[in-house]
């Protein structure tokens, strides 16, 4: 792929617009409260669009099109299964308490909900994960652009990073929510057109139903074994594994995402901005999903469409991507979809850095160094955390250049984490029993039961250290058994502990627990503006997708 | 310098000038790229009216105000 002047003067227009932002808002920001929580004074349309922007990072936007090649449809259920019914839920169920609560971070809500020690647990883990992402997003960026471009991999490091690290120490949260939904924008139109040419070139809905096995062309059909369907999947680990589990786990309990609902101007807007997020979420399979697809077809019509293949012999399917901007991108239009992959890898990191420096400046240090500081003194631990932030970052993206696998060995931490992190929510929030001695033990005992079901198991040759007697048809399938199994566990040993261990009186759960809240009555007295309706307009058109592509 | 703390302004601002240059770039390109010529001229004045229509919310929502 060669660009020309055209498409580096496209991508230098793009950092100049970027780091812009963050010097146009750098005279806003004051103290800890603008840098970290952006006042809670951004606009509902902004925080809605950060909110998908934040999770549309180099896993989503690469990764999806990779599964939509190697899954075809079956990718859609992590949207139209899982992201669809979280966010709603979220929107409608947890908003209130999180926002109600007056807590600055998801872990601060642990605190006041059970105690230090489960916050601690949660921050500590949160805040590692956030850093090592950002630093795995950094060296996949390094990586493609090394690839693709011939880009020097330190230089592709490097300028990234400090573009990154320069809105955000401008201009802290706001800077980044605010780039997050530039990046939005240039992500949805600079790969639509791709999209668009993908189709016309293979001939349409019609070329790809003609060009792809039908296998990969429906989203329930097959699932009633998992040797039936691309995926390798049964219905139940889908639908409670996935569904339920993992995308009520990310969605409603990240605070990356969660971050973005929790700076709105006030509950309302609070509790609309994931289901506002929820409408362009069920619509993005048709950018980050179909080019997978598109490329199946292409492949099978023309030559020069293939995928290049791994050290193991395996196609590689993160290369659709890139191999569609090459193939049908002309020079100029190139610079934009370029542009766009740099945009998401940079979303991605930015959304973890931000929600590190928060984390780390209120829920460890502010916690456990210093407790009294003032307003000015955490603006000042909250920017050198950022710096801190984005150097770990870097130092993880050259580690995870040397080692291979440290990339799949995180994502899967990071799966034994947050699976049964849902659990511990789902119970503080509608069991007012729940206690902190119950909350601590059930996380530990869920994140030790996700590592040994994975020690157990075997998939695509992954997982089985301990010993081999179960082997799913793939890792996708190990992935979301594993999530139902740590939830479970995590459930049956808080129920436990917190039956033998003393509650907190009923007058401090006030506002965190459902049974113990009063409940809002909402002043819009237009239905449509109202959240619970507005979620069951989401979901109506959410089932009706299903149905269309059954 | 106030206005453009609006992030619509800047979001149109920049989409304008990624349109015009798609757009220019098109119309110095050879003639025997008719396809590559299309595309960008096409994609140009998708953001061209995608930037418009950015700003002209901007300038709705001002005068509503």
């Amino acid at each position: 792929m060669k660009l020309e002047l055209i498409d580096y003067l496209i991508i230098a227009i793009y950092f100049v617009f970027v780091i812009g932002i963050g010097f146009l808002l750098k005279r806003q920001v004051k103290s800890a409260n603008d840098f970290l929580m952006s006042n809670r004074n951004i606009p509902l349309w902004i925080t809605s669009l950060a909110f998908i922007s934040a999770n549309l990072g180099a896993q989503e936007v690469l990764g999806m099109a990779a599964n939509g090649a190697k899954y075809g449809l079956y990718t859609v259920h992590f949207y139209w299964l899982g992201a669809a019914l979280a966010m709603i839920f979220l929107g409608v169920f947890m908003m209130p308490f999180y926002y109600g609560s007056k807590a600055r971070s998801v872990p601060e809500y642990l605190k006041l909900r059970f105690d230090e020690k489960t916050r601690t647990f949660n921050a500590f883990g949160f805040a590692a994960m956030t850093v090592f992402s950002s630093g795995v997003s950094l060296y996949a960026l390094a990586m493609l652009m090394e690839v693709i471009l011939g880009w020097n991999f330190d230089l592709s490091i490097w300028i990234s990073a400090l573009v990154v690290f320069g809105y955000i120490f401008m201009g802290g949260l706001t800077s980044a929510v605010y780039n997050e939904v530039l990046q939005f924008f240039l992500i949805v139109l600079g790969i639509a057109p791709l999209v668009f040419l993908g189709l016309h070139k293979v001939g349409g809905w019609e070329g790809i139903v003609a060009n792809v096995q039908d296998a990969k062309l429906h989203v329930w059909k097959g699932l009633d074994d998992p040797s039936h369907n691309p995926m390798g999947v049964d219905a139940f680990s889908m639908v409670f594994g996935l569904g339920f589990v993992l995308a009520f786990g990310y969605w409603c309990t990240d605070f990356l995402v969660v971050q973005r609902a929790m700076i709105s101007k006030n509950l309302s807007d609070a509790q609309k901005t994931p289901i506002i997020a929820a409408i362009p979420k069920i619509l993005m399979p048709a950018i980050v999903i179909l080019p997978g697809i598109i490329i199946l077809a292409l492949q099978n019509k023309f030559l020069g469409f293939e995928l290049p293949v791994n050290a193991n012999g395996d196609a590689n399917y993160n290369m659709v991507l890139p191999i569609l901007l090459q193939k049908l991108y002309p020079n100029g239009i190139l610079g934009v979809g370029i542009t766009a992959l740099i945009a998401s890898f940079m979303s991605g990191m930015a959304g973890n850095v931000t929600a590190f420096n928060t984390v780390w400046t209120f829920d460890i240090y502010q916690s456990h160094i210093k407790k009294n500081g003032s307003e000015k003194h955490y603006y000042y631990v909250g920017k050198i955390a950022t710096v801190a932030g984005i150097l770990i970052s870097i130092l993880t993206a050259y580690v995870a250049r040397g080692f291979n696998n440290i990339m799949d060995l995180l994502q899967l931490v990071f799966s034994f984490v947050n699976a049964p992190l849902f659990a511990t929510f789902f119970l503080g929030m509608f069991w007012k029993r729940t206690t902190g001695h119950g909350a601590f033990w059930g996380l530990i005992f869920g994140t030790a039961a996700a590592t040994i079901t994975h020690g157990l198991t075997v998939a695509e040759g992954k997982g089985g250290w301990i010993a081999n007697i179960h082997e799913f048809y793939s890792g996708t399938s190990q992935a979301f058994n594993i999530a139902w199994i740590s939830f479970l566990v995590c459930v049956v040993v808080t129920i436990v502990i917190s039956l033998i261990t003393k509650p907190k009186p009923e007058e401090e759960l006030v506002g965190l627990v459902y049974s113990l809240t009063p409940k809002q009555t909402d002043s819009n007295k237009i239905w449509y503006k109202n959240p619970l309706w507005m979620g069951v307009a989401v979901l109506i058109v959410t089932i009706v997708f299903n149905i269309i592509f059954f | 310098m106030n206005k453009l703390y609006d992030l619509r302004i800047v979001i149109g601002i920049f989409f304008l000038i990624i349109g015009f240059l798609l757009m220019g770039y098109a119309f110095f390109l050879d003639g025997s790229l008719e396809e590559n010529i299309k595309i960008n001229l096409y994609c140009g004045l998708l953001f061209l009216s995608f930037g418009l229509l950015m700003l002209l919310l901007k300038t709705k929502r001002n005068r509503s105000n």
